[in-house]
């Protein structure tokens, strides 16, 4: 009887252990994210500080490439909107991952309460 | 006691781990400041270079060739240079323009700095605070027992260090700890008195209260029992006794004002007299500030001379007075009388509401919307409005028997009528308070028969008087009056239907 609930118990510790994972790396993309966003956003301000008699390259690869400078604050006006999708993605999902291992561990307590009751039992039966 | 010292070592066991947590977050802000100032002195330095690199047209330098060999080369298009704007993005620009960059990128990093000093000011602040809870908590332990025997007390001392930590920057954390201490003195020496205290304060705010609730109870009361006479005595006569208890009560509830309300009208007038030259002084200056709420009712009326007709009595005095001041102000008058009961009377929006009457079946009954227009014949405004009072004014000359002031505008005929009316009201009262009614009531009676508007016109104004006399009868002795013009409203409607 303990045993078996103990296999239980172990196994959702194990989940329990991934969620966390899964937290916390939900949670440092998001921080990443928030920096490229800083970083972008700087970008289009320094950009919009140019005018049309500079030439804009973009670093692919090991080449810079040239790029018209319009199309420039285009893409990255497109990248910031990118990253603020991502980040309300990573938002609710960040809720939603918190809310699931509130749970998780509400039940792993219970699990563990069971674990000891019937440890308890046992002992007292033997 | 056990479980309170157990408390207490949790207590301080959280209030370390919170402040070394806080630590934490300070010695992190600090990194970061620290690391952000080497980004901006880095900024300054390349600054400096953009701003002195296009001084030459060529520098002759040693360029790295390699990690480990170096080659004398030359340095040309001092001009020109390509700036990394981040995420990959490079610009080719000139120095100027760079410098441009750098500046607003310096602009940034002085930001952030800025954003992390305050932060860390505002942890720095909290480590203090806990530091100081650390301290008192560590000395609760001498002090146990005080700390238990006033288990309120703690609650007081929770309090305070809540209100100290809403303030932590602000506040330093000797004052903080001043204060705890101090508080605890407090609780030590005094107990429970400053608790009292505060009880004490609440409790005669909370009489005064009950007393202003009370007062308003009653001036309910009046009302109703104003409203039942109405329905139950057509006539004016039979409003007499109604009148007369209604007075007895108000004697009952408002002893101060018991002598004013039996003798006579002349005396009443006396008694208000002092209050309306003081509104009168008051409204030279402004008239409408000197009566506070009430004024602002009247200012926007035409009624004074309404008011004055019906309560002509009481008001007297005043109009006189105010003739020799200022012949436009007169209209205010009325209300100063008002405004003396209102005074009193309108504390809340709510009494604003109650000044607002609907008559229906002869029953007073409070509007539901004082901003709607009423139709006139339904409705009726205690405090007379500027449409209401040039309806009247026009239904006066019609019906002419018992209004005084058809040919004259409204400031002169207030004052006119203030004078005539009143001495002729007054020989009438002598006998009974009643009795100017009386007078009144003659007026109403041809006016039904003569037209249906005319019939209106009359329950308006008498419900306008009653109401007033309502309000004076709350704070002086009128209220007789009240009642009688009602009901001769109320006849007058009962009649038509």
């Amino acid at each position: 009887m303990a045993e078996a609930i103990q296999k239980k118990l172990k196994a959702e510790v194990e989940k329990f252990r991934q969620m966390e994972k899964d937290v916390s790396k939900s949670v440092s993309t998001r921080q990443k994210l928030e920096t490229q966003l800083a970083e972008n956003n700087i970008v289009k301000e320094e950009l919009d500080l140019l005018d049309t008699t500079n030439t804009v390259y973009k670093l692919i690869g090991p080449v810079l490439v040239k790029q018209d400078l319009d199309e420039a604050k285009a893409t990255v006006t497109k990248r910031l909107e990118y990253i603020n999708g991502e980040i309300q993605r990573y938002e609710s999902l960040l809720k939603d991952l918190e809310k699931k291992s509130e749970q998780h561990r509400e039940l792993l307590s219970s699990l563990q309460q069971e674990f000891q009751k019937a440890q308890g039992l046992s002992v007292g039966k033997a | 006691m056990a479980e309170k010292g157990k408390l207490s070592n949790e207590h301080l066991g959280g209030v370390v781990r919170l402040r070394e947590e806080q630590e934490k977050v300070v010695k992190d802000c600090e990194n970061r400041v620290q690391h952000w100032k080497k980004v901006s002195g880095d900024y300054e330095a390349l600054n400096h270079r953009l701003k002195t690199l296009p001084d030459q047209l060529s520098y002759e330098i040693t360029v790295p060739f390699g990690p480990l060999a170096f080659m004398p080369g030359k340095l040309v298009h001092t001009n020109e240079v390509t700036a990394l704007l981040g995420d990959n993005w490079f610009a080719k620009c000139s120095t100027k323009q760079a410098q441009k960059i750098v500046d607003h990128r310096t602009k940034y990093v002085k930001s952030e700095i800025d954003d992390l000093l305050k932060t860390m000011k505002n942890f720095e602040a909290r480590v203090g605070l806990a530091k100081d809870l650390e301290n008192i908590s560590s000395g609760k332990g001498d002090f146990i027992d005080i700390r238990e025997d006033s288990g309120n007390i703690e609650v007081a001392v929770t309090k305070g260090r809540k209100r100290i930590a809403h303030k932590p920057n602000s506040k330093p954390k000797l004052d903080a700890i001043l204060d705890l201490k101090e508080e605890e003195e407090e609780d030590e020496n005094k107990g429970e008195d400053g608790g009292k205290r505060v009880g004490t304060i609440t409790e005669e705010e909370l009489w005064a209260r009950l007393d202003e609730l009370e007062k308003l109870e009653q001036q309910q009361d009046d009302q109703d029992r104003l409203s039942d006479n109405a329905d139950m005595n057509g006539d004016m006569n039979d409003e007499e006794t109604s009148s007369s208890s209604s007075e007895e009560e108000k004697e009952a509830a408002l002893p101060v004002n018991g002598q004013s309300l039996k003798p006579s009208w002349t005396s009443a007038p006396h008694g208000k007299l002092p209050p309306c030259i003081e509104s009168k002084a008051e409204e030279d200056d402004d008239e409408e500030e000197g009566n506070g709420l009430p004024t602002i009712f009247f200012s926007h009326t035409m009624e004074p001379k309404k008011v004055r007709i019906n309560t002509g009595k009481n008001t007297m005095l005043k109009f006189s007075e105010r003739k020799e001041q200022h012949s436009k102000k007169k209209k205010k008058n009325g209300l100063n009388g008002h405004s003396h009961h209102e005074l009193h009377k309108i504390s809340t929006p709510v009494d604003i509401y109650r000044l607002f009457v609907d008559v229906k079946n002869g029953e007073l009954i409070p509007r539901k919307s004082i901003l709607k227009s009423r139709s006139r014949e339904n409705s009726v405004c205690s405090d007379t409005s500027e449409s209401s009072a040039a309806d009247f004014d026009e239904r006066r000359m019609i019906g002419r028997s018992f209004s005084h002031d058809d040919a004259t505008t409204h400031s002169d005929t207030s004052d006119g009528i203030t004078e005539e009316d009143s001495p002729t009201a007054v020989p009438l009262h002598p006998a009974s308070r009643f009795e100017a009614f009386s007078g009144t009531v003659v007026e109403k009676d041809p006016m039904p028969t003569a037209v249906p508007h005319l019939t209106i016109t009359p329950p308006a104004l008498p419900t306008i008087m009653e109401r007033k006399q309502e309000e004076v009868a709350s704070d002086v002795a009128p209220p007789k009056e009240a009642p009688k013009r009602v009901s001769k409203f109320k006849a007058a409607r009962l009649q038509q239907k």
